[in-house]
């Protein structure tokens, strides 16, 4: 072909080509929705605007800001046409309601954005941080939320930056007369002294019960439950958010298939329990012995080698394992005494050459006084029982000193003591030892000397 | 030839058929995207009056993600510790700069925009960022809630910020003879300037830790720090290095920083220094 052909040819292809698609639609792809994006994100943002208005009470959210460390924090919204939200919130003792501007506006997609400063901000502070891990990342929260569309009159969001689903439900006038009994909760939840020592999480299938041990953290709001069964690593781990009734936790604990969440307290006994369908229940309760009981108050008993367990007030008072009730009796045994003097020990011979005794040790030039007691083993609930014998200085007898009576009559408790051999460590290299009544609140930390 | 003709002709035909082939279409009609203004407040109409009329400059204290780091938690100030931010902000710094620069001075040379987060903006290395200024236009004011106008050394480390962060956007605008600087303590600069002691980065002729980071930092240190103390307490510092090297060093520092002020600015430090110590006294007793 002659190159001019090849020119005409081309140039013929080249118009047809032009002429028959110049006007066929750039937008031929296929149409995936009827609207534009600009008008579909309009959509959207009044869609959101009327959801949030449209609630006579606001809105309620319990904020899992991240469940894998933290636990909820509730607040309440009521939004208004003038761009202005009423919030409150349990993040901390001020339950009231403070006014500041939200706005709905284009983040990554649709998102509902706290402006100005209120108490969800309390979350995402930097200098506000619950555990040393979390240094300058605060609760790790969020006050702009993107908004994923609704579900059974809920609003769904996801947190801007961690991407946490959060969940507005609408709330009730009771909702925000009853936020501040959430602070209650937290106490119930934290538990208190007077409450049995030990405390475990047990879940029930229907037919096999699984125990497992129960630390919250009220810092973070986050509780970690380790099986107790043996050889068992099962962890279940969750965070807590307060309500006036109970808790709620997340993620949920699932049993037998079924997700518990919402757990409801029992003031009688200070237990919170989950209940599903078909006896399918979880329950955090209170425990007058421990969860795994040892063998370890074997070592004690007659015949075996001498042993001296021994309180030191200087470094054992403040043991985590020391019980408020036992720091309560040494108190008032200390205060019956003089300005100066003070229990320095509580040291324990068990099989010495001169038998079983408590020595009562102390400051401020006091000398000591011994009570001489017997053992008796009980098998069953694996407790060693220590029976009073007599008093004496060291050098006679003497009448039982009524000022150490209180705290004498738990290590004489006729249900015995649960001795137990730890495996932490208290300032020295010493092995710790903890002592615990079976019939009380009393534990008190020892060393092995 | 006669063939050629006829292309042409269909050419001619075809190339107006191209341009009005698709004259059918939509014209565009109004925007969909919401451009309504928003409601103004009495805090938003004083920044109006104050910053955005007179400065053109914003300040903006509702939260707007795309002006600060999404990586750092931090939050929008207290709305109540605005306006007394921004007092302190324009007595001080703008006040200062407009007596001695002239009153168009910072109108020309200014950063766009402040913005003012609430809390604190830590660092993992346990040191606290106080403010930040970007590319000239922008002045990122941190700790706004815990500012307390009565007391000296709480406004003096506030407005040792902002004075800091517009020396940053006035070398950014007019970048000061970086090699000469370089010079003075080329061997001295580290990265872990928050480990250091003061007594010990002043001998070393450094006004503050800070300002070992980096001779940028150094030469904004150096000029905020001056512009934030009196003429004694500078003497003070000064008298404090027992080392008379590092003195001369940092008094070296300080005449490079006079120097660009004359020749970049024409303006008179020491008088602005002046000026600025005025306004903060009158801002704390007021």
């Amino acid at each position: 072909m002659k190159p001019k052909n090849i020119l005409k040819y081309a140039m013929i292809v080249f118009l047809a080509l032009h002429l028959f698609s110049a006007c066929t639609s750039d937008t031929s792809a296929e149409q995936k929705f009827d609207k534009t994006p600009a008008e579909r994100l309009n959509e959207q943002k009044s869609e959101l605007n009327t959801a949030l208005l449209s609630s006579e009470f606001g809105w309620k959210a319990v904020y899992f800001t991240d469940d894998t460390q933290l636990g909820g924090y509730t607040h309440l919204f009521k939004f208004s046409a003038n761009g202005k939200v009423q919030m409150a919130s349990d993040f901390n003792n001020d339950t009231a309601t403070y006014e500041s501007d939200y706005d709905v506006v284009l983040g990554s997609t649709v998102s509902l954005l706290f402006t100005t400063y209120n108490r969800i901000h309390l979350l995402s502070d930097s200098n506000s941080f619950p555990t040393t891990a979390l240094r300058g990342r605060g609760y790790l929260g969020d006050f702009q939320f993107l908004y994923y569309g609704q579900e059974n009159g809920d609003i769904l969001f996801k947190s801007n930056r961690l991407v946490k689903e959060v969940r507005f439900v609408k709330a009730t006038a009771q909702d925000w007369v009853d936020l501040p009994k959430n602070l209650v909760t937290e106490q119930n939840v934290v538990g208190a002294s007077t409450r049995p020592l030990f405390r475990l999480l047990e879940t029930n299938d229907g037919t096999a019960v699984k125990k497992y041990d129960f630390a919250f953290s009220r810092a973070t709001r986050f509780a970690v439950s380790n099986s107790i069964a043996a050889g068992s690593s099962e962890v279940l781990s969750f965070g807590v958010g307060y309500t006036p009734t109970g808790i709620v936790v997340s993620p949920a604990i699932v049993v037998a298939g079924q997700k518990l969440t919402t757990f409801v307290y029992n003031d009688a006994d200070g237990s919170l329990t989950a209940t599903g369908t078909g006896g399918v229940k979880a329950t955090i309760k209170y425990s007058n012995s421990p969860l795994v009981l040892t063998d370890d108050y074997k070592t004690f008993l007659d015949g075996k080698p001498q042993m001296i367990l021994s309180y030191i007030a200087a470094n054992l008072y403040t043991a985590p394992t020391t019980s408020q009730y036992c720091k309560n009796l040494l108190d008032q045994a200390n205060a019956t005494l003089p300005a100066n003097q003070k229990i320095a020990r509580v040291q324990i011979y068990f099989n010495s050459p001169f038998g079983n005794y408590i020595e009562y040790r102390f400051n401020g030039g006091r000398p000591s006084v011994f009570h001489n007691f017997t053992t008796t083993e009980d098998a069953v609930n694996k407790t060693i029982i220590l029976n009073h014998d007599s008093w004496d200085n060291g050098a006679a007898l003497i009448p039982a000193p009524a000022f150490l009576k209180n705290l004498d009559d738990e290590f004489m408790n006729a249900s015995g003591l649960y001795i137990k051999k730890e495996s932490f460590k208290i300032t020295f290299s010493n092995t710790i030892w903890t002592i615990t009544s079976a019939s009380s609140n009393f534990r008190i930390t020892t060393y092995q000397l | 030839m006669k063939i050629l003709k006829q292309y042409k002709v269909i050419l001619l035909v075809a190339g107006v058929l191209t341009f009005v082939a698709c004259a059918h279409e939509d014209q565009p009609g109004d925007s969909q995207l919401d451009y309504s203004q928003p409601q103004k407040n009495a805090l938003d109409n004083w920044i109006t009056t104050n910053y955005l009329n007179p400065y053109n400059i914003n300040a903006q204290y509702k939260w707007n993600q795309n002006t600060v780091d999404n990586n750092r938690f931090l939050f929008p100030p207290m709305v109540d510790k605005v306006q007394p931010a921004l007092e302190v902000v324009k007595q001080i710094w703008l006040d200062s700069y407009t007596s001695v620069g002239g009153a168009d001075f910072v109108k020309k040379v200014a950063p766009r925009e402040i913005v003012l987060v609430g809390g604190v903006n830590s660092n993992s290395n346990g040191t606290r960022t106080l403010g930040i200024a970007d590319s000239g236009q922008r002045i990122t004011l941190f700790e706004v809630d815990y500012l307390n106008k009565k007391n000296r050394a709480n406004v003096t480390e506030f407005v040792h910020t902002i004075q800091h962060e517009y020396v940053h956007i006035l070398n950014q605008n007019k970048p000061f003879d970086e090699q000469a600087w370089q010079k003075i303590t080329p061997g001295d600069y580290t990265g872990t300037w928050h480990l250091e002691v003061l007594q010990t980065s002043r001998n070393l002729g450094f006004i503050t830790n800070y300002a070992r980071n980096n001779i940028i930092e150094d030469f904004a240190e150096t000029a905020s720090t001056i512009l934030t103390s009196s003429k004694a307490e500078y003497a003070a510092i000064l008298a404090s290095i027992t080392d008379a090297n590092g003195r001369a060093k940092l008094q070296q520092k300080e005449a490079m920083v006079v120097q660009y002020y004359k020749d970049a600015f024409n303006i008179d430090f020491y008088a602005l220094r002046d000026a600025a110590e005025k306004n903060t006294t009158n801002v704390v007793n007021n």
